[in-house]
């Protein structure tokens, strides 16, 4: 007999390394002749999307298209340290990096065009399209272009340290800093004669601070779901005295794409 | 709040194409001149003193040399908390799967008819599996100490004077057992040396710059002269946390000096890396009529494994989540990390706060049966809100918008 059912679940999730751990990115923004801004930073792709948001963040702090970023983060002699890619700490940490370095990078640039316009001030100048105007008479502009040929080199670094603190003997502090929150609901139909379980369906609700690249957060859903399928209903490395007993593809059984059903995502974004 | 233009949007995936047409580059598909291949010989026992014998190895035609610990120039160990992993296997084996030997030969099937001439002699010693059974004092020891290597608490409230006041107590034991992060890639790295004497290490990793400094101390060198450089990675999850292929490959580069390469199959990526904590919870919870939750009382047991990796910061973040996203006044919180001769744990996706939700929320779905409330109405009661307070006292600030994620599924 088949039999269906639903269920739901909640979880909380604290960010980053966690107790007082220094939890610290590092990264740099270099202006280039071309009129490019060259961030390197330390923070590896490892299928979660590091090289796109952070060219993101990038683009969005110095007013510039995505092309006109080189992200650099390959290679220990060439970027600053930015901690694992792990602990969902990358873009958050390591984007406030790339961001803080980009605004260091821009004060720069526009103390350079501040004097290649004739101005007196940076205030009300605007960084848009690779052009430098001022922002109540646009026909007064420069390029960046222009600046970094003006300019031996233009650089900044950017240090983003996450707050968290040690807890105490008895567990009391503040560990992670920020907390994320969720909450997934399936419905399942079950084969009381073989215990087999398919998923039908799926809604998963993710408390996701501002979405940097939506797209990319709905497939670390997919995946994180996905994962999960696997984790609660078919993998086990088998232990037998120390051995696994399923120990490659053969027996450790993972979901596939016909074991994940659509699943309806809702972004809770903020702010 | 300016606009965004940028930020928000869903720009196309700066990698995507390569990785989808197959011009992406992983270790795997790197080539240099003049490249020899490594393979790893491993543990077959879980517990067992060794000796072992090179020599009819190297006098194979093509094998150029058999690393063991003796050939480590720095230090012979690593991890990424405790360094309590060592490169090669000097007197004993730990669990099945530790490094012995790394055989550097002209091609990989040569490196392969060698491993059948490296002779490992195992004097298997008494080993222990479970972790409840390690936490005895006379059960054997996998490292020269205390099996329990970490016991974090959370105290709050008082729990046994609540458990009192409380009309529905609920009491089970949740077990979750060791999975694989089973990324696509198996690793795979390269090793060489670069014009300024530099030691190069092209590996699939999750944190270059601290694989940078264990490379360097195991290499005795300063690491500045140790440059990892990370093409494509084929999935991590936690699970390239630690080193695998690194060190091995740093050393035969830096003796042999010449380009050396090495691939690991799937069953030997599944020997080689990490394993997420199995965990035995014990878990009590208790709540008033009404649905409100008074009380939760729990003990985690985490088994490390051979090696603690990162099983410390795992076990506390488990406890720290142990109550799951609900406000509870009296909390009595234990978490272990155990030693045992199983595979070694460690990073995976979530990091102990993974394992708690399938107790957590199995606790609160059957007290909310016993009391006739369903799952949302219990959940919301007792849901994290803006200014509650986590069990370690945290006051929660900001945008907490847990209601409005349980509300979401009412719909559903």
């Amino acid at each position: 007999m088949k039999k269906r059912g639903k269920g739901i679940a909640c979880i909380f999730y604290g960010t980053g390394y966690g107790n007082g751990f220094p939890d610290v990115s590092r990264a740099y923004a270099r202006l280039l002749k071309d009129g490019k801004v060259e961030i390197s930073v330390g923070a590896t792709e490892v299928g979660q999307g590091a090289k796109t948001v952070m060219v993101q963040i990038a683009a969005e702090t110095l007013g510039l298209s995505d092309k006109d970023i080189v992200l650099i983060n390959e290679d220990t002699s060439k970027t600053p340290d930015a901690g694992t890619a792990a602990a969902s700490r990358q873009t958050y940490n390591t984007g406030n990096a790339v961001k803080i370095a980009c605004e260091n990078l821009r004060e720069k640039i526009l103390d350079e065009a501040v004097k290649l316009l004739g101005v007196n001030t940076k205030v009300g100048l605007h960084i848009k399209d690779g052009l430098i105007h001022v922002k109540s008479y646009p026909s007064r502009n420069v390029s960046l272009k222009e600046i970094a040929e003006n300019n031996k080199e233009l650089k900044a670094e950017g240090i983003f340290t996450a707050q968290t603190t040690q807890m105490d003997e008895n567990g009391q502090g503040a560990p992670y800093w920020p907390y994320t929150f969720a909450s997934c609901a399936v419905e399942v139909e079950v084969d009381t004669e073989t215990g087999e379980v398919k998923i039908l369906r799926a809604k998963h609700v993710l408390d996701v601070g501002r979405a940097v690249n939506p797209t990319l957060v709905e497939g670390q859903i997919d995946g994180g779901f996905a994962m999960g399928v696997g984790y609660a209903l078919m993998e086990d490395i088998g232990l037998k005295e120390g051995r696994m007993t399923n120990g490659s593809f053969e027996k450790s059984i993972i979901p596939t794409s016909l074991d994940i059903p659509e699943i309806e995502k809702v972004l809770i974004e903020y702010p | 709040m300016n606009e965004l233009k940028i930020v928000g949007k869903s720009i196309k995936k700066i990698d995507a194409k390569d990785k989808v047409d197959g011009t992406a580059v992983y270790p795997q598909d790197i080539y240099l001149e003049n490249m020899a291949f490594g393979v790893t010989i491993r543990s077959t026992r879980p517990h067992a003193y060794i000796k072992v014998d090179t020599k009819e190895a190297e006098k194979i035609d093509g094998v150029i040399k058999v690393f063991t610990y003796k050939d480590v120039p720095g230090k012979n160990h690593h991890g990424v908390v405790l360094k309590d992993h060592e490169v090669f296997a000097s007197k004993k084996v730990r669990r099945i799967g530790d490094p012995i030997a790394f055989i550097v030969a002209e091609t990989k099937e040569i490196a392969e008819y060698a491993k059948n001439f490296v002779k490992v002699e195992y004097e298997e010693i008494p080993a222990v599996f479970d972790p409840e059974e390690a936490m005895k004092e006379e059960s054997p020891k996998v490292h020269d100490r205390d099996n329990v290597f970490y016991h974090f608490k959370i105290r709050r409230g008082d729990v046994e004077r609540a458990f009192l006041e409380c009309d529905v107590i609920v009491e089970n034991v949740y077990k979750v057992p060791m999975v694989d992060h089973a990324f696509l890639q198996p690793e795979a790295g390269v090793a060489y040396l670069d014009e300024d004497g530099r030691v190069v290490v092209i590996a699939s990793t999750q944190y270059p710059h601290f694989d940078q400094e264990e490379i360097a101390e195991s290499l005795g060198v300063n690491k500045d002269m140790v440059r990892v450089l990370t093409p494509a990675v084929g999935g991590a999850f936690g699970g390239r946390e630690d080193i695998t292929v690194q060190i091995h490959l740093a050393i035969a580069a830096l003796t042999l000096k010449r380009p050396v390469k090495t691939i690991y199959s799937r069953e030997e990526s599944f020997l080689a890396h990490s394993k997420r904590h199995a965990m035995k919870m014990y878990y009590k919870t208790g709540a008033l009529k009404d649905g409100t939750l008074l009380a939760l009382e729990a003990k985690i047991i985490g088994d490390s494994g051979a090696y603690a990796s990162w099983a410390m910061n795992v076990l506390r973040k488990a406890a720290v989540h142990a109550t799951g996203p609900y406000y509870i006044p009296n909390v009595k919180v234990d978490s272990f990390a155990v030693y045992t001769n199983n595979p070694f744990t460690g990073a995976m996706r979530g990091f102990g706060a993974t394992q708690v939700p399938i107790a957590y929320e199995q606790q609160i779905d059957i007290l909310a049966e016993k009391l006739g409330l369903t799952p949302i109405e219990i959940r919301l009661k007792n849901c994290f809100r803006e200014g509650s307070e986590t069990s370690t006292g945290q006051i929660l600030e900001g945008f907490i918008p847990l209601e409005r994620c349980i509300e979401e599924l009412k719909s559903f």
